[in-house]
C-alpha cells in the first residue's frame, strides 16, 4: 500500500526494503522529491507520492521505504505480500497514473497498479525540466 | 589483467590495482631519472624499472596476453641493457621510456575493457626503441648490427638471415636508406608477378630480402615486403597490373645511425655505472603495503556514516535533557565527533589521488608527439596540487590522451606555418585544473588554428547531422566534434582524425556524470573544457544559518563577512570597502520563502577572483563560523540549483552552497527585481 493504493513493485527493481526514518527536505523547490534521508552512507532522493499525478489527497504515515533500483526510496505504507505472477488482463492505465505505471488491473478483487521506475524517473526528471 | 573470454571478477580487479601501483611506481622512477642523480640511484632506479617491467611481462603472459607480455619485455631488455651500462641515461632515452610505460599503461587499460590485444602496443617508438638497441648491440670483432633499425614488426625482423643482417648494417652504415616495397599478389599470378617485380626492383637497387607479409584484410592473395636498399628509388615506374597492390615506405634513414655506430668500433664498452664511489646506503623504514578493496572502504566509510549519526543523536538528547548538560560528557561527544572526521577525511584521502598523476601521463605523450609531428610546443600545468578520485584517474587517461593528440594534430601549426602567421614558432599547451563548485575542471587549451567551423558545418550537413540553409551558433557546430565518427580530416594517420575518439572522450565524461564544451578563435587556439563532479571531498567553509537551515559556503569564494549592521533586504545597494556591490537574499536565490529582513552579508566570488570577476553580496540571518565539513554529493534526482552537496551535521544535513552558481541565482533574482519595478 502505498499513496492509499495497491501497488505492486518487481522485484527485480528492488534494490531493498528499509526501515523509514526522517526525511530532510531539500534547500529548494524539489517537485516530487520530499527530501532526503542518508542511506549506507549517501544521500537517497525519498518519493513525494502528493506531487504524482493521480495520487493527490491526504497521505497517510509511511513506515517503510521500498529503495528502487535507479536510487529512488519509495515511501511505503505497509507491505501486503508476494505475487508470483501478473494477473490476467492487466493493461495500459487509461487515466493518469500511466506517468508512472505500466499497467493496472484487479488483483484479490482490489484494484492495483505495477509502478514502472523507469516511467516514475523519467516523470521526475521531467518536473525538473519543467521547474 | 582479465584474460580473454573470462569475465571480469574479484580477483582479476586485484591484478588491475596491481598493475596500476606497478605503473604508479614506474612513472616515480621515471621521473627520478629526469634530473641528475647520483650514479647509484641511477643504478637503484633501472633496477626498480627492470623489475617492474619484468613483473608485468610476468603476469601479462601467465594471463594470456602474449602481445603485452612481448612489449614488455621489449622494455626490460632496454632497461637490462642499462643495467649492463650499455645505454647510458639521457633526457632523449628516458623520453622514449616514458614514452613505453606509458604505451604499455595505456594498453593495460584497454585490456581492462575488453579491447582486443594490439600486435604491437610499443609500434609509435618501435624507430626509437630499434636505434637503442643498435646503440647498445655489443661490437666484439668490429661487427654490428643495425637491422633493429629497420622500422619492421619483431617477426619480420626474426625472418632475416645473418648475411641480409650483415647487408642491412653495411648498406646503413653506408648511407643507403633502405625502402620496403608491399607488394599484394594473386594466387594464380603470384610466382611469376614477384619474379618480374623482383627484376625490376633490382634494376633500382639492392634487393636484400624478399618476405612474406600479412594481406590486408579483405585481400584474397599473397603479400609480399620487398627490402630494397636504394638512394634514389623510383618505384612508382614498377610494371604493377590492375588490382595488384603496391606501397613503398621508408623503413630505414641512415641519418638515424649514430655517430658512435659510424664511427671506429669502441673496444670499451661504455662503463657499468657502479664503480663510482657510493656513499653509504641509505635506509628506508620498510613500509608494508596493504591492498583492500575500494568497495570495502565504501562500507567502511557508510559505517562510519552511521556512528556519526549515533554520536549526533546521543549528543541532541545531552542537550534536551535537562540536568544532563554536564561539561565532560558533552567534551567526550565533541572529541568523538572530531575524531570521526579526521577517521573519515584519512579514508577519503585513501581513495584520493592528485591531479598531477594524470599530468604525469600527459608529459611523455605530449614530448613524443612533438618530435614526431615537429612540432614544438611549450606544455604547462595548472593545478596539479588538487585531488580526484582515484577510480576518477583511471577513466579519464584515456580521453586526456585523445584531447592531447587531437591539440597537437589538428590544433597546433607546423612553425613555419605560425612564423608565417605571426606566431611564436613554439606552440602552446596549457592544462589546467581547479575545483568549480562540486566539479573538477580540466581546461586543455592550445594556441593553435583553433577549430574550422565552415569545414565542420559542411561536414554536418554532409553526414545529416544539422540541416542545410540553417542558422547553428558556434557552440553547436564545435559540439559537431562530439559526434560518432565526425571527423574533417580527409585521411586517418596515426595520431588522430579517424572519427573515432572525441565521441569516446564524450562518452567517459558523461558517464562519469560530468560535461564537455568545445570553443574556439579561429588562428587563436582552441579549449576544450571538463567538468567532472566529485562525489565526495572535504572542504572548509564558512557556516550560515538561514531560518533554522544551515549552510556552508566553500572559503576559497568568500572575500567578506559583515554581521551585526543595519537592516539589509534583498535588491539593496551596499558599499563595501569602496565598492557598490548589489545583496541578494540566500533564500531568493534558492527560491525559498524571503526573510523580512537580514543583518548578516557574506561577499562571494568566482574562485581565486580577480578584479574583473563579479561580486555579490549575500543576505544570510546569521553566520556561525568556519569549520570543515566532509561533503557529499547529491543524486540526481535530489540536485538542487545553487547546493553542492550536504554534510551530516549534528542539527541535521548542512547543505554546502556551489558559489559559483549562487553568484548566477543572484543575479538572476536581482534581474527579476528590476523587471517587477
Amino acid at each position: 500500500m502505498a499513496a492509499g493504493r495497491h501497488l505492486l513493485l518487481a522485484t527485480q527493481d528492488l534494490r531493498e526494503v528499509v526501515a523509514a526514518s526522517p526525511v530532510t527536505p531539500l534547500p529548494g523547490p524539489s517537485k516530487g522529491i520530499q527530501g532526503v534521508v542518508l542511506h549506507q552512507g549517501e544521500f537517497l532522493p525519498v518519493l513525494a507520492w502528493g506531487d504524482l499525478p493521480g495520487c493527490a489527497g491526504p497521505l497517510a504515515p509511511h513506515p517503510v521505504l521500498a529503495v528502487l533500483r535507479p536510487r529512488l526510496a519509495v515511501p511505503v505504507e505497509r507491505m501486503l505480500g508476494l505475487v508470483d505472477t501478473l494477473p490476467e488482463g492487466w493493461v495500459e492505465p487509461e487515466d493518469e497514473t500511466h506517468a508512472w505505471a505500466s499497467v493496472e488491473g484487479e488483483l484479490d478483487d482490489l484494484r492495483a497498479a505495477l509502478l514502472d521506475p523507469e516511467r516514475l524517473v523519467n516523470l521526475l526528471r521531467r518536473f525538473r525540466l519543467e521547474a | 589483467m582479465q584474460p580473454p573470454g573470462v569475465p571480469l571478477d574479484q580477483p582479476f580487479n586485484d591484478v588491475w590495482s596491481e598493475c596500476e601501483d606497478l605503473f604508479t611506481q614506474a612513472r616515480a622512477t621515471l621521473a627520478t631519472l629526469k634530473t641528475p642523480q647520483p650514479a647509484h640511484v641511477v643504478q637503484a632506479s633501472v633496477n626498480a624499472l627492470f623489475r617492474t617491467t619484468h613483473t608485468l611481462k610476468g603476469m601479462a603472459g601467465m594471463l594470456g596476453f602474449h602481445s603485452f607480455s612481448r612489449a614488455a619485455h621489449r622494455m626490460e631488455d632496454i632497461f637490462d641493457l642499462m643495467r649492463q651500462g650499455r645505454l647510458r641515461s639521457t633526457d632523449s632515452l628516458t623520453d622514449v621510456l616514458e614514452a613505453g610505460i606509458l604505451a604499455l599503461e595505456s594498453g593495460m587499460e584497454g585490456l581492462r575493457r575488453g579491447r582486443p590485444e594490439p600486435d604491437d602496443y610499443l609500434l609509435p617508438l618501435r624507430r626509437q626503441l630499434g636505434e637503442l638497441e643498435a646503440l647498445a648491440r655489443p661490437t666484439e670483432g668490429g661487427s654490428r648490427d643495425l637491422t633493429s633499425m629497420l622500422d619492421l614488426p619483431p617477426k619480420t625482423l626474426k625472418a632475416l638471415s645473418d648475411y641480409e643482417r650483415t647487408r642491412v648494417t653495411s648498406l646503413l652504415l653506408d648511407s643507403t636508406p633502405i625502402h620496403g616495397l608491399t607488394v599484394c599478389l594473386d594466387y594464380a599470378t603470384f610466382d611469376e608477378r614477384l619474379r618480374t617485380l623482383s627484376e625490376a626492383v633490382a634494376m633500382h637497387g639492392e634487393l636484400i630480402s624478399t618476405l612474406p607479409a600479412d594481406p590486408p584484410e579483405d585481400w584474397e592473395g599473397l603479400c609480399f615486403l620487398l627490402l630494397v636498399a636504394s638512394a634514389h628509388p623510383a618505384f612508382e615506374e614498377l610494371p604493377a597490373l590492375e588490382g595488384e597492390v603496391l606501397s613503398m615506405a621508408l623503413v630505414a634513414d641512415p641519418a638515424r645511425v649514430p655517430d658512435s655506430l659510424r664511427a671506429k668500433p669502441d673496444p670499451e664498452p661504455a662503463p657499468r655505472l657502479e664503480p663510482e664511489p657510493q656513499p653509504p646506503p641509505q635506509h628506508y623504514p620498510e613500509m608494508e603495503i596493504l591492498r583492500i578493496p575500494a568497495q570495502q572502504v565504501e562500507v567502511l566509510e557508510a559505517r562510519l556514516m552511521d556512528v556519526g549519526q549515533l554520536r549526533d543523536a546521543a549528543s541532541r538528547w545531552m542537550r534536551r535533557t535537562p540536568g544532563n548538560l554536564h561539561d565532560e560528557p558533552v567534551g567526550l561527544l565533541g572529541g568523538m565527533q572530531d575524531g570521526l572526521l579526521e577517521v573519515q577525511k584519512t579514508l577519503l584521502q585513501m581513495r584520493m589521488v592528485k591531479v598531477e598523476s594524470l599530468f604525469s601521463r600527459i608529459e611523455p605523450m605530449v614530448k613524443n608527439l612533438s618530435r614526431e609531428l615537429g612540432k614544438p610546443v611549450k606544455l604547462t600545468f595548472q593545478g596539479g596540487e588538487l585531488e580526484l578520485e582515484r577510480s576518477l584517474l583511471g577513466r579519464l587517461g584515456e580521453p586526456f590522451l585523445h584531447l592531447v593528440r587531437n591539440a597537437m594534430d589538428h590544433g597546433l601549426e607546423p612553425p613555419s606555418e605560425r612564423v608565417a602567421q605571426g606566431k611564436s614558432e613554439t606552440g602552446a599547451l596549457r592544462i589546467s585544473a581547479s575545483q568549480r563548485g562540486r566539479n573538477l575542471r580540466f581546461d586543455i587549451r592550445d594556441d593553435g588554428r583553433g577549430f574550422d567551423l565552415a569545414r565542420m558545418e559542411a561536414r554536418g550537413i554532409g553526414l545529416g547531422l544539422i540541416k542545410e540553409g540553417q542558422h547553428y551558433t558556434p557552440e553547436r557546430i564545435h559540439r559537431l566534434a562530439l559526434e560518432p565518427g565526425f571527423s574533417t580530416q580527409d585521411q586517418a594517420n596515426q595520431i588522430s582524425g579517424r572519427g573515432v575518439g572525441m565521441d569516446v572522450v564524450r562518452a567517459e565524461v558523461e558517464g562519469l556524470g560530468g560535461e564537455i564544451h568545445l570553443s574556439s578563435e579561429a588562428k587563436r587556439g582552441s579549449l576544450v573544457r571538463l567538468a567532472i563532479p566529485l562525489s565526495r571531498a572535504v572542504l572548509s567553509c564558512l557556516r550560515v544559518r538561514c531560518d533554522r537551515q544551515v549552510f556552508g559556503i566553500p572559503l576559497g569564494n568568500v572575500h567578506r563577512v559583515q554581521a551585526g549592521r543595519e537592516i539589509l533586504h534583498g535588491g539593496d545597494q551596499l558599499e563595501v570597502l569602496g565598492k557598490s556591490l548589489p545583496l541578494e537574499s540566500l533564500q531568493a536565490c534558492l527560491g525559498l520563502p524571503e526573510p523580512e529582513a537580514q543583518r548578516a552579508f557574506v561577499v562571494i566570488s568566482q574562485q581565486g577572483g580577480s578584479a574583473e570577476s563579479v561580486e555579490v553580496a549575500i543576505g544570510v540571518d546569521e553566520v556561525l563560523g568556519r569549520g570543515e565539513v566532509l561533503l557529499r554529493s547529491l543524486p540526481e534526482l535530489a540536485r538542487i540549483p545553487g547546493i553542492m552537496g550536504g554534510s551530516p551535521q549534528e542539527e541535521g544535513i548542512l547543505w554546502v552552497l556551489d558559489p559559483e552558481a549562487i553568484l548566477g541565482l543572484a543575479m538572476d533574482s536581482l534581474m527579476r527585481r528590476v523587471a517587477r519595478v
